[in-house]
């Protein structure tokens, strides 16, 4: 639209020669080179910073994968063992279940939360049923996660398990408050649709490990299937009824289900996997700080469901930082100044 | 063009929701028009601003004089600035009688007669002839109100401003991170990619083997990049303890770095080979007969005729690596994208905002400024 008319209208000097040009064009270098030294200097005065932080004697890398409650977990470590005068260095929200296990094994980092319950994930055991046991699943996963070379801590006694949430006012008006009412209401032909993440509908430890235990089936049409494992989406288009959905997945300790008025279907007959929140590192790192299993004990064994939502809710619902949760509820414990 | 711009603001303004009401962050707000708003603003001056400067608006095409195109920026910036106070009154109204965790966040009403706005001051720009500096200062021209406003807390009971106060330690480090991993790639990459461009440009070869496999990477998502970079980085800083002391490892900023780089190697690669392909056959034969050796006719004639098509592939590279470095966030490297993904993490669609405004601003600047530049090292249009 400016392009051609743009020269036209501006051009009060005369073309340059080609020669004329050339002069130019090496000013112009001349007058680059300057500004990309300067660049440059700046670089490496960036990776000489760099390598003065890391240089500092090998601090405790606690990383976290990218979701609130992980990121609560982690800065909850970090602040914890900051206090007990353990040196860590910040790689909290460090990305997706995949890369920050990866980076652990990797060495990349040495310490971070993850859920007992993915070891059925991590090593492709997903229907065996010892994952449905909170105790004997931790110890499963500690014991096929020895040989390379990660040590399981104590979990927190937070089952944050997959489960399945309607709404309020449909929930009150069928009388729904467990599986085997929702079942009941499915099986009656009630009018459900369900929100849920691809993995939640296809591993046979979660949407299909329901329907086995209570006896009912979902068909296609009343699924919404969507790419990924974050839930808050799903959660309030349950809550506000977008795309005719009034059921979504959710994970139990979630701190959205109480604000957007939604009712979790109660799991009696323990169906689901038990994934429990434990701080995972590497034997090196334990070796070096042999602390930190008594210290993160103290975070670990404050925690329940209770507790995990009511804090998941200060920063899914009244927005307050990550840090600034972890900060209040440790110095509430005194359990980090 | 400012006729309908001036149209579908107005339209906007009048059907949708110029902000929305709810009782968390978590729900979608209850939409309230621009009438209610203004009413419950319950301040004259405001509107009064947006009415004036909508007149200018409506006025300067009927004009029919090009220089009164000069008054556009200012009343761009008086009608968001006027919005905007609009808004955020209503969000005090709102804050004096409703809970704590309540939200007054902007509607989709606000955002199109903004977005108007800054269409209208872009084609004054292109009417009055403006280059990219001054153009890019009659950009800052029409959201300076809108900055001194933010300042004086007009605006802060707005979501977005709440959202803002949670992330303020975070938001600034965030800034530059994000400007840090742009600079920190499209240096290497014009290193790499301007020689690379030349190469291609003189052998037929070169130029078979350096298109196809920068336009595989192309294709491949950040995300699958950055995996396949974890693992080799990671032996890499392993085998070599001095590279992991700077940095250099398989997760943080040392992969988005290279993915981002790996990523603005194509445009500024095939411009710089499409840049001297574009100089004459004659004005080459005639540097080589006056005397020239290949690479004075390289550097003194060839070099400074491709410099403008060079310069546009650089720019194209760091505006798109403006938008890309917001996956950076995925790898643990920070930046504005680490804020993004918080909010989607949270479904909280305010934070979302706080991410993603400033990547815009981030890429429009950049774009201004890279234009200048190249402007700048050009002699005078012929």
């Amino acid at each position: 639209m400016t392009g051609a008319p743009m020269q036209g209208w501006s051009s009060p000097a005369p073309a340059p020669a080609p020669a004329a040009g050339g002069t130019r064009g090496r000013a112009t270098t001349n007058r680059g080179a300057p500004l990309s030294r300067r660049f440059l200097l700046g670089a490496s005065l960036g990776a000489a910073v760099w390598t003065a932080r890391a240089a500092a004697a090998a601090p405790l890398r606690v990383g976290s994968k990218l979701d609130i409650e992980s990121a609560l977990l982690g800065q909850m470590m970090v602040l914890t063992l900051a206090a007990r005068g353990v040196p860590t260095a910040d790689r909290l929200r460090l990305g997706t279940t995949r890369i920050v296990r990866a980076a652990l094994l990797a060495g990349e980092i040495d310490l971070y939360p993850e859920y007992t319950g993915n070891g059925a994930f991590f090593f492709r055991r997903d229907s065996d049923p010892v994952w449905k046991n909170p105790l004997a699943g931790y110890q499963r996963v500690r014991d096929l996660d020895r040989p390379n070379g990660i040590v399981w801590l104590r979990p927190a006694d937070a089952t944050n398990a997959w489960a399945i949430a309607v709404r309020g006012s449909v929930a009150a008006a069928n009388g729904l408050a467990t599986m085997a009412d929702f079942a009941r209401w499915v099986g009656q032909g009630g009018t459900v649709r369900l929100a849920a993440s691809a993995e939640f509908v296809q591993s046979p430890a979660a949407l299909p490990a329901f329907e086995t235990t209570y006896g009912f089936k979902l068909r296609d049409e009343q699924l919404l299937v969507l790419a990924g494992g974050e839930t808050s989406a799903m959660l309030r288009a349950a809550a506000e009824g977008i795309s005719s959905i009034n059921a979504a997945m959710a994970y139990t300790t979630d701190g959205a289900i109480d604000a957007l008025s939604l009712v979790v279907m109660q799991d009696a007959e323990a169906a689901q996997i038990a994934f429990e929140p434990a701080p995972v590192i590497r034997v090196e790192a334990l070796a070096q700080y042999p602390d930190v299993p008594a210290i993160l004990a103290a975070v670990f064994g404050s925690l329940d469901v209770g507790v995990l939502r009511a804090l998941n809710e200060k920063i899914q619902v009244e927005g307050q930082s990550v840090a600034q949760v972890a900060q209040d509820y440790l110095a509430a414990k005194g359990l980090a100044g | 063009m400012q006729a309908l711009l001036l149209a579908v603001a107005v339209t906007g303004a009048t059907s949708l929701g110029f902000v929305g009401h709810a009782k968390n962050r978590l729900l979608s707000g209850a939409p309230v028009g621009f009438g209610g708003a203004a009413e419950m603003s319950g301040a004259v001056a405001p509107v009064l601003l947006v009415a004036a400067s909508g007149l200018v608006l409506a006025v300067v095409p009927v004009l029919r004089r090009p220089a009164s195109y000069w008054l556009v920026p200012p009343a761009a910036g008086g009608v968001i600035a006027g919005l905007s106070w609009i808004a955020g009154r209503c969000a005090d109204a709102f804050a004096a009688s409703s809970p704590a965790m309540a939200r007054t966040s902007l509607g989709a009403g606000y955002w199109l007669v903004v977005a108007c706005a800054l269409l209208a001051v872009a084609d004054a720009a292109g009417r009055l002839r403006l280059r990219a500096l001054p153009a890019l200062l009659a950009g800052a021209v029409a959201v300076l109100p809108l900055a001194v406003l933010i300042a004086a807390g007009a605006t802060d009971q707005l979501s977005i401003m709440r959202e803002y106060v949670g992330q303020r330690a975070a938001f600034l480090a965030a800034l530059l991170r994000h400007a840090e991993l742009v600079v920190s790639a499209i240096i290497p990459a014009a290193l790499i990619g301007i020689p690379l461009g030349i190469a291609a440009h003189r052998r037929e070869r070169t130029a078979r083997i350096v298109f196809p496999a920068l336009n595989i990477v192309q294709t491949i998502p950040s995300l699958a990049l950055f995996g396949l970079l974890l693992a080799p980085l990671s032996r890499l800083a392993e085998a070599v303890p001095t590279l992991g002391r700077i940095g250099i490892g398989g997760v943080g900023p040392a992969p988005a770095v290279i993915a981002l780089v790996l990523y603005a190697l194509l445009p500024i690669v095939r411009n710089t080979a499409a840049g001297l392909a574009s100089v004459p056959a004659g004005v080459r034969e005639a540097a080589r007969a006056m005397g020239m050796s290949r690479r004075q006719a390289l550097w003194q004639v060839e070099a400074p005729l491709a410099l403008p098509l060079v310069l546009a592939g650089v720019r194209i590279a760091a505006v798109q690596a403006v938008g890309l470095a917001s996956v950076a966030a995925l790898i643990g490297a920070g930046g504005l994208g680490a804020i993004m993904f918080q909010g989607l993490f949270a479904d909280a669609l305010d934070l979302v905002l706080l991410g993603a405004v400033p990547v815009v601003l981030l890429a429009i600047v950049v774009d201004g400024l890279m234009k200048a530049l190249a402007a700048a090292s050009q002699p005078a249009p012929a």
